[in-house]
């Protein structure tokens, strides 16, 4: 395969004014709608489950699948709840829809409604986009306006309301049950599965919630076939993604590409390769929750689903970060943790009282007064406080941490000094 | 976190303007439950008033029909929901890994040493407020500063000189 | 009987309740899950993560017991190594911020989480950094003190505030280890259950300041009783102590469980009714208010009987059946009219529909029951014509004002016979003390016709005698329990197979027609 970009999901984005519905139309936008009113939802739905198509938030699961989930004749309303929580360090590819191309994510939010007959959309957006949540809106009200939404949709009998739900800060609302505690006017805390949204989600009603990225990759599926979509990437991780490459590289920014490049390949030509001729150190795959890669490992992997498994990482939400020989992995740990304790929604036991515990004994290795005790039970809380909660919050951070304990453990024992100086022997022995 | 328990008071009655008055009415009919208009209404308040306090908190209660209690844990437990008055200028660096990498603490410590802004606080002048905030979604073009909700990207010392001028 | 299933907890089999959860469904057998948020009265939660099993061959093999409904051949394990690790880790994790002032706290000795690190954890602390700080002694209203920094979070005392009582005073605010219960400011606890959330709070985070620092708790002596705040009946502890060169007094009322009538909770009145028990008591015999013998004073009385030529007899709706039953003997043999007139003790439109009642006696039903007659009219009447009352325990200053009672009784001789003080002890002709409801045993019909038996849980140190022995020392041909329950099975007919204590605990439905097929 090439290591180049390719223009699917980003056909429009470079293109002047494509978030306005005039320009996006003449690209193209909403003209698949005939062609999805003249199909029956099943086979919308088989042909999103024959595309490959998996769920692009994080997670991987085949988003046609999800969908057959739904119950059907509950008598209860169906809702679709798009995730635009975007909050994973280093992942910032749905903004770029949001903004360049906010029409595609409509139509498919049309797409998928019509496939699991729904009536009533939500767009539950982070908080800190503000400028973004400005132009989605604007497209959504143009989308009214020109008949795309509303009492029907482009002149079919098939009515669609979709309203923006602005979050306020909190990343755990990309988990998806906080995001429907969230619509729901509380806080964002996750809910205990089973039951599972597709049964019992917004408001008690079955829920689908898709990542902004899967539900705009629909309108191609529609347009040119799962056959087409499935000739990208590879064969378990079809399609194309949406990569976001951060940190130490020479030309950071957001590229698509298939599934099941070589990695090191995409950060060298795609990325222009480690910054100010430095050496690399080691790569986050796919977003701060993923474990860190060395260079040896990284040599072997392949962007998709499979290859991340194989490496003991995972694909992830497709954030790639870069880091360089400079980069202290204590302090990298420290920042790491910081986030996911800031972020812990406060209701499970182990996540919220372990992550602070965790941020402090890294501080007080990075002050020189940490053991090797220490270690070993930073090492240890990573095992006991993982999977033991609601959500997996607290493994998106144990998980990385682990891996930076195991990999770099020698940078955190150069911060202990296993020698106390005098001044300190004498300071013990005193009682 | 830090502790935002600490409400403030302003000792006056809250209630929305006409024109949030309206956009409230309006949103409320967009949701199956009242309730869902915690999050949105928190938010006029701020558009409205720049800030948070205890009064609007029990205000949007009543209005909604809803306990305090419950608007309390949304506002606390959001934390882009201002509890006090911030500067004019409201500065968020992100001090999250990509931005970390790029050297978002030289921009901290600059607007610190420099500017007089301490993280958490508003200047005396009450002209600029810093507050280092978790991953913006911005990684790409880090580092990213956000200012009264604008971003800057690719931001480095000599860039918000630059633009620290221009904030009037 | 619900629907039963087999299952293994650490491969043993059990059989027990289909579809419960599995903290409720072994429980029932005896097997102890751990758990901190879950509360059957309020559904479970999940957070506290305290009750994670094991299931062999499950998907997920870890859950959390109190989601997780008891199914056929389901394979628990509780004692597997890997999961013995995740309670002691998970109470390491409840422990490290938690402040270690057992000694201090007035929680210790009924505490989950002291409890569970002595069955669960027992290792010291690895906590080496700093504990997070947070607010103490919070006056949250309603007689409820908290503190911020041993609370666990569980969540309990919110969702009872959200879903028990309604009226959602309280809330978990912030996130992270940050986290906290508050009240809004200005918008305190304010509803008539409130210290409902101490009995709930599994830690010592919530204390009722009428009892904090008052006794440790194990120092308590724990006696079931039955509240006479009001027509419910709730169940309830009485916990009691004589300290050292004291009498034995109470300190709290505690809920206790009764599907049938009160289920988890009862009201914050009817807990502090308490202090009745303890205070303003009529202690000493009085003859025309000198200090008297009771010999002395039942010889007196048996004199103004004897020369009365129209005697009255008034009862407390508070009496029990047994009481009633002596003293409508006793009105029998000297050919007394007896009344239950007793309206002062309702309150109009002061109950609820949860558990409060207007009715702020115990046994108005068991009145009725003996067709005892409680009209006004018939009282006044019967008392312009009555030259001695003789007044068993009937706070009369609650249905009339002193003014009014001064000129009412003016020509009335009056014998009170009385546990409590009031206006009426104090122009009584002879005054004879009478034991409280936590001194002797008694069965009561409630406001749901529901009968319920309670036993004596105090022993005073001069015990006193309760209205039924008095009614019998008077006259009364009702002289022991067995006469007094022939008495009552005549007029119960579901009691007429059985004996009380046969009764069941969850009190007998007189309204079920089952009710008379109880059997001994």
């Amino acid at each position: 395969m090439e290591v180049k970009e390719v223009k699917i999901l980003s056909a429009k984005f470079d293109i002047k004014n494509a978030h306005k519905i005039e320009t996006a139309k003449k690209h193209g936008a909403y003209s698949t709608l005939d062609k999805l009113f003249s199909m029956k939802p099943e086979e919308v739905i088989e042909e999103v489950k024959n595309s490959g198509l998996r769920g692009r938030g994080g997670a991987g699961f085949p988003a046609g699948l999800k969908w057959s989930f739904l119950p059907k004749d509950t008598g209860k309303p169906i809702y679709l709840t798009v995730n635009s929580d975007e909050s994973e360090p280093a992942t910032f590819k749905d903004r770029y829809i949001l903004v360049k191309d906010p029409h595609m994510m409509i139509e498919g939010i049309i797409i998928c409604c019509y496939a699991i007959d729904c009536h009533e959309s939500f767009i539950y957006i982070r908080g800190e986009y503000t400028s973004q949540v400005e132009i989605l809106q604007e497209a959504i009200d143009e989308a009214y306006n020109a008949g795309y939404l509303g009492k029907t949709v482009d002149g079919h009998d098939f009515k669609l309301e979709v309203t923006v739900h602005r979050g306020a800060g909190a990343y755990i609302c990309g988990e998806e049950t906080a995001l429907l505690e969230s619509i729901e006017g509380k806080k964002g805390q996750p809910r205990s599965k089973p039951p599972f949204p597709a049964v019992e989600g917004l408001y008690g009603c079955p829920t689908i919630i898709n990542n902004v990225q899967s539900i705009a990759s629909l309108p191609f599926i529609m347009e040119k076939g799962a056959d087409a979509y499935k000739a990208y990437g590879t064969e378990k991780s079809a399609g194309t993604h949406l990569f976001g490459i951060s940190g130490h590289v020479e030309k950071p920014g957001m590229y698509e590409l298939p599934l099941g490049l070589p990695l090191l390949q995409v950060i060298d030509t795609v990325a222009g390769g480690v910054w100010k001729g430095r050496a690399l150190k080691g790569v986050i795959p796919g977003g701060s929750s993923t474990p860190v890669l060395l260079p040896e490992e990284a040599k072997t992997a392949t962007l998709d689903y499979e290859s991340m498994a194989e490496h003991k990482t995972m694909f992830g939400s497709g954030g790639i970060v870069v880091l360089d020989e400079t980069v202290d992995m204590v302090e990298l740990v420290q920042n790491l943790i910081a986030f996911y304790h800031h972020e812990s929604c406060g209701q499970c036991t182990p996540c919220r009282e372990g992550l602070g515990w965790m941020l402090k004994i890294t501080e007080k290795i990075l002050s020189g007064e940490g053991s090797m005790a220490d270690i070993d039970l930073l090492r240890e809380l990573c095992d006991n406080i993982e999977m033991k909660t609601v959500c997996v919050l607290s493994a998106a951070c144990t998980m990385p941490v682990r891996s930076y304990l195991d990999k770099f453990r020698h940078e955190f024992e150069a911060y202990i000094q296993t020698d106390p100086s005098p001044h300190k022997k004498q300071e013990q022995a005193s009682p | 976190m830090s502790d935002r328990s600490q409400l403030i008071s302003t000792g006056k009655p809250f209630a929305f303007d006409q024109q949030r008055d309206k956009e409230f009415e309006r949103l409320a009919k967009r949701y199956p439950i009242r309730e869902s208009m915690i999050l949105p209404s928190l938010w006029l308040v701020q558009e409205q008033e720049g800030w948070v306090s205890q009064e609007s908190i029990a205000y949007i209660a009543d209005r909604i029909g809803t306990f305090a209690s419950k608007v309390y844990e949304a506002a606390t437990f959001y934390t882009m929901y201002h509890l006090h008055p911030m500067g004019k200028f409201h500065i968020c660096v992100c001090r999250t890994l990509s931005c970390w990498l790029r050297g978002k603490q030289e921009i901290v410590d600059y607007l610190k040493d420099e500017v007089g802004i301490v993280p958490g606080q508003v200047r005396d002048d009450g002209k600029y407020s810093l507050e280092e905030v978790e991953c913006l979604g911005h990684c790409g073009t880090a580092p990213v500063v956000q200012i009264n909700g604008k971003f800057h990207e690719n931001m480095d010392v000599e860039k918000l000189k630059v633009l620290l001028t221009t904030l009037q | 009987m619900s629907d039963m299933v087999k299952l293994f907890v650490n491969g043993v089999e059990v059989e027990v309740e289909a579809g419960k959860n599995l903290i409720d469904a072994v429980g029932a057998v005896g097997i102890e899950i751990p758990h901190l948020c879950y509360h059957p009265a309020l559904g479970a939660d999940g957070n506290c993560r305290m009750c994670l099993v094991g299931i062999e061959d499950g998907r997920p093999p870890l859950v959390p017991a109190c989601k997780t409904p008891a199914q056929e051949g389901m394979k628990v394990l509780l004692d597997a190594e890997h999961i013995k690790k995740i309670q002691r880790d998970v109470m390491e994790l409840e422990l490290i911020n938690h402040p270690i002032d057992c000694p201090v706290c007035d929680q210790a000795g009924e505490c989950s989480l002291q409890d569970y690190y002595m069955d669960y954890d027992q290792r010291e602390s690895r906590m080496t950094v700093a504990q997070v700080n947070k607010n103490k002694k919070m006056d949250f209203g309603c007689g409820v003190v908290h503190d911020q920094e041993r609370c666990v979070l569980c969540g309990r005392c919110v969702r009872f505030c959200r879903e028990i009582t309604k009226t959602g005073e309280l809330g978990i605010i912030n996130r992270t280890d940050e986290s906290r219960v508050n009240i809004f400011p200005g918008r305190p606890l304010e509803n008539r259950y409130a210290v409902n959330v101490v009995d709930l709070c599994p830690v010592g985070a919530m204390t009722s300041s009428d009892f904090r620092f008052q006794q440790r708790v194990w120092f308590l002596k724990k006696s079931p009783g039955i509240c006479h705040g009001c027509s419910k009946g709730c169940n309830i502890t009485i916990d009691h102590n004589r300290q050292k060169y004291e009498d034995d007094i109470i300190y709290r009322l505690r809920p206790r469980l009764n599907q049938q009538v009160n289920g988890y909770f009862m009201c914050d009145e009817g807990r502090l009714s308490y202090k009745q028990q303890n205070e303003n008591r009529v202690t000493q015999v009085l003859i025309d208010k000198s200090e008297a013998s009771i010999n002395d004073a039942i010889q007196s009385c048996l004199a103004k009987i004897e020369n009365s030529s129209s005697p009255l007899i008034l009862v407390s709706p508070n009496c029990s059946l047994e009481q009633l039953v002596a003293i409508k003997a006793l009105a029998d043999q000297i050919d007394a009219p007896i009344s239950g007139y007793s309206d002062g003790y309702i309150k109009a439109g002061d109950g609820d529909d949860y558990l409060i009642q207007d009715d702020k006696s115990a046994n108005r039903a068991g009145l009725n029951l003996l067709e005892i007659d409680t009209t006004k009219a018939k009282f006044e009447e019967r008392l312009a014509t009555a030259d001695l009352l003789i007044n068993f325990d009937n706070d009369l200053s609650l249905s009339y004002s002193d003014t009014e009672l001064k000129e009412m009784l003016s020509d009335t001789v009056i014998i009170a016979l009385s546990s409590q003080k009031n206006y009426l002890t104090d122009l009584a002709n002879i005054l004879i003390p009478l034991a409280a409801y936590s001194e002797y045993a008694g069965s009561l019909i409630n406001c749901d016709n529901i009968l319920q038996t309670f036993d004596k849980a105090l022993s005073k140190n001069a015990p006193l005698d309760d209205a039924a022995i008095v009614a019998a020392k008077l006259g009364g041909p009702m002289k022991n329990a067995t006469d007094i329950f022939c008495e009552l099975q005549k007029l119960i007919p579901a009691l007429s197979n059985t004996e009380l204590q046969n009764i069941p605990a969850e009190g007998l439905n007189l309204n079920n027609s089952e009710a008379s097929n109880v059997t001994a």
